[in-house]
């Protein structure tokens, strides 16, 4: 079954094609991934997916609604959530209370009753921390939950971002880098994470550099080029595609290899 | 809860002080000013220290209040209590209506924009003579009652203003650790991320605005029940600016930052008195000073002080046994 469906999405920029004509449909519960060099057009991609950015032409799709003319925080309670190439933390919170903003959709207590206390408040509260905890627990951060965000190791504060995202309990999460400045160690570390999510019944959609992860992750890689499409389809086919080989991935194909 | 001690603490400080001192000026009268003061520093809190908005014109929803109740009051000879709920609605209205537009700017333009209404508002007051007495503002508005219990001395109004201002420091705790509370801050910490977790920002800024406006409001319409007298220099630019300041001084995004700005603020002027020609140099050089030493807030500032202290006291005396 389809869950994302993009068709003949173009994006320009002053007149600078930043996607064009690029079509590709993510199946529920796979982990599709995204590639290409930089300014391939991944993150505005991404920007049109989440709306940030409304696309030039086309369609999006998701379980059967356009997306097209939403703004972030509607997408966002069709079920998609996202991460951050460069982090955006909410730095003047805890870790845990990061994690609870990202439960926002799954309660609606309001400002008013929050300031009187209104009867069912609190106990609203408790049942967002638990939450929280969980999906803490489910990236291995319960240890650092009351420590502030801004004194976490930058390894950390990737695994909060997706904590956070998954909180909301998305049925897509979009991951944007997650294994950028990451070392080995962590890489492997956040492979495995991605493949938990994906276990859990999350379809993920991912943009990275980092070959090794993508090819040992993804079901299904589209590879971008000057915002089309130059190829699509399982990593080993991907990976032995002579036009992808040529085009730039090259050495980096070996380097996943091994 | 454990938060709440501290509130508990100060509650009783509040309460004991005039029991304690029932005649000294400095409670009664300068506790009056204080307490109002920090209703409105707290008001303000929510939106510049929890949402990371910036308002420089505050006042005019104080001046609002104030000059509602004045009118409805002394002019129409309407009952207090519901000249302040129609000053509310009125407020509720206007800060409601410019809310949206306004709030879709950022940084030095909201700045410029919530300034502007500040001024404007200023102005309707001082031009509006026959509303609103002109610049020599209006007197003869009539004292207020709560049940037939007349608000007729200093220490009355110290018990209803202390109340009041109890109240709206209970109300910015309970939001802070809230969804909402969460939500604003979130906001402030990143606006695209806090969307992205389903955040509707510009609502979410929209009504802490009006929540804020509306706390002003209500402190505005006290103010000028209990001063029976309002004129246009309460409530101009200045003003606006000094609570910008009392927020910014105790620590911005801190409840009892702003409450302890606000005091500080209040009080430090009363004190400096004795300086005469020399008041306000002294004043400057004292919160440059502060804002140098301590530049994430008084409050907030000497709290972190402490408790590193307090770790390093106690790291020290493990390594010792």
């Amino acid at each position: 079954m389809t869950l994302l469906a993009v068709a003949g999405l173009e994006k320009s920029f002053g007149g600078v094609m930043a996607i064009s004509d690029l079509s590709f449909e993510v199946p529920q519960g796979s982990v599709y991934a995204v590639i290409g060099p930089n300014g391939a057009g991944k993150t505005t991609l991404f920007n049109m997916l989440c709306g940030i950015y409304t696309p030039s032409a086309g369609g999006i799709e998701f379980g059967g609604e356009s997306l097209v003319g939403r703004q972030p925080y509607e997408v966002a309670a069709l079920g998609i959530s996202r991460t951050f190439q460069n982090l955006q933390v909410f730095f003047n919170l805890t870790v845990l209370e990061n994690v609870m903003v990202g439960a926002h959709l799954r309660s609606h207590r309001g400002l008013y009753r929050a300031a009187v206390r209104w009867p069912g408040v609190m106990a609203e509260e408790r049942q967002i921390g638990e939450w929280a905890r969980e999906a803490l627990a489910f990236c291995g951060l319960e240890k650092l939950a009351d420590r502030g965000a801004d004194s976490l190791p930058y390894g950390a504060l990737k695994r909060l971002e997706i904590a956070r995202a998954l909180a909301a309990r998305p049925r897509l999460l979009l991951m944007d880098e997650p294994a950028a400045g990451l070392n080995d160690t962590e890489t492997i570390e956040m492979r495995e994470l991605i493949g938990r999510i994906s276990e859990a019944g999350v379809t993920v959609l991912l943009v990275e550099h980092n070959m090794g992860l993508v090819m040992g992750v993804s079901d299904t890689v589209l590879v971008l080029d000057y915002g089309s499409r130059l190829a699509e389809g399982p990593p080993k086919q991907v990976q032995n595609d002579p036009q992808v080989i040529a085009a730039y991935l090259g050495g980096e194909v070996e380097h996943a290899e091994h | 809860m454990r938060r709440f001690y501290g509130f508990f603490v100060f509650a009783a400080l509040v309460l004991a002080l005039p029991l304690a001192f029932p005649d000294n000026y400095f409670v009664t009268v300068v506790g009056v000013t204080i307490g109002l003061h920090i209703v409105l520093a707290v008001s303000l809190n929510l939106f510049m220290g929890f949402a990371g908005q910036i308002s420089l014109g505050h006042a005019a929803f104080f001046g609002m209040g104030a000059y509602t109740s004045a009118i409805l009051t002394s002019r129409y000879g309407i009952d207090p209590w519901l000249a302040m709920l129609v000053a509310l609605a009125v407020v509720a209205v206007i800060a409601n209506a410019i809310a949206r537009p306004v709030l879709k700017l950022r940084g030095h333009y909201l700045a410029m924009a919530t300034l502007g209404f500040g001024i404007i508002v200023n102005i309707v007051m001082v031009q509006e003579v026959d509303w609103t007495g002109g610049p020599d503002g209006m007197s003869g508005i009539p004292g207020l009652s709560i049940f037939g219990w007349e608000l007729d001395s200093d220490l009355k109004w110290y018990g209803v203003v202390a109340v009041v201002m109890l109240a709206s420091v209970w109300i910015s705790l309970n939001i802070v650790d809230s969804r909402a509370g969460r939500a604003l801050r979130a906001v402030h910490g990143s606006e695209v991320a806090a969307q992205m977790m389903g955040i509707d920002t510009a609502r979410a800024k929209a009504q802490v605005f009006v929540l804020s406006a509306l706390l002003a409001c209500f402190v505005g319409s006290l103010f000028a029940h209990q001063q029976a007298f309002v004129s246009p220099d309460s409530f101009n630019f200045f003003f606006s600016i000094e609570l910008v300041t009392m927020v910014v001084l105790g620590g911005l995004g801190s409840t009892f930052g702003a409450v302890f700005g606000a005091v500080v603020l209040t009080l430090l002027p009363e004190l400096l008195v004795v300086f005469e020609d020399y008041e306000v140099l002294i004043l400057g050089a004292i919160l440059m000073t502060i804002m140098i030493f301590l530049p994430q807030g008084l409050f907030v500032g000497l709290v972190q002080g402490a408790r590193s202290l307090l770790a390093r006291r106690r790291e020290s005396a493990l390594v010792g046994s």
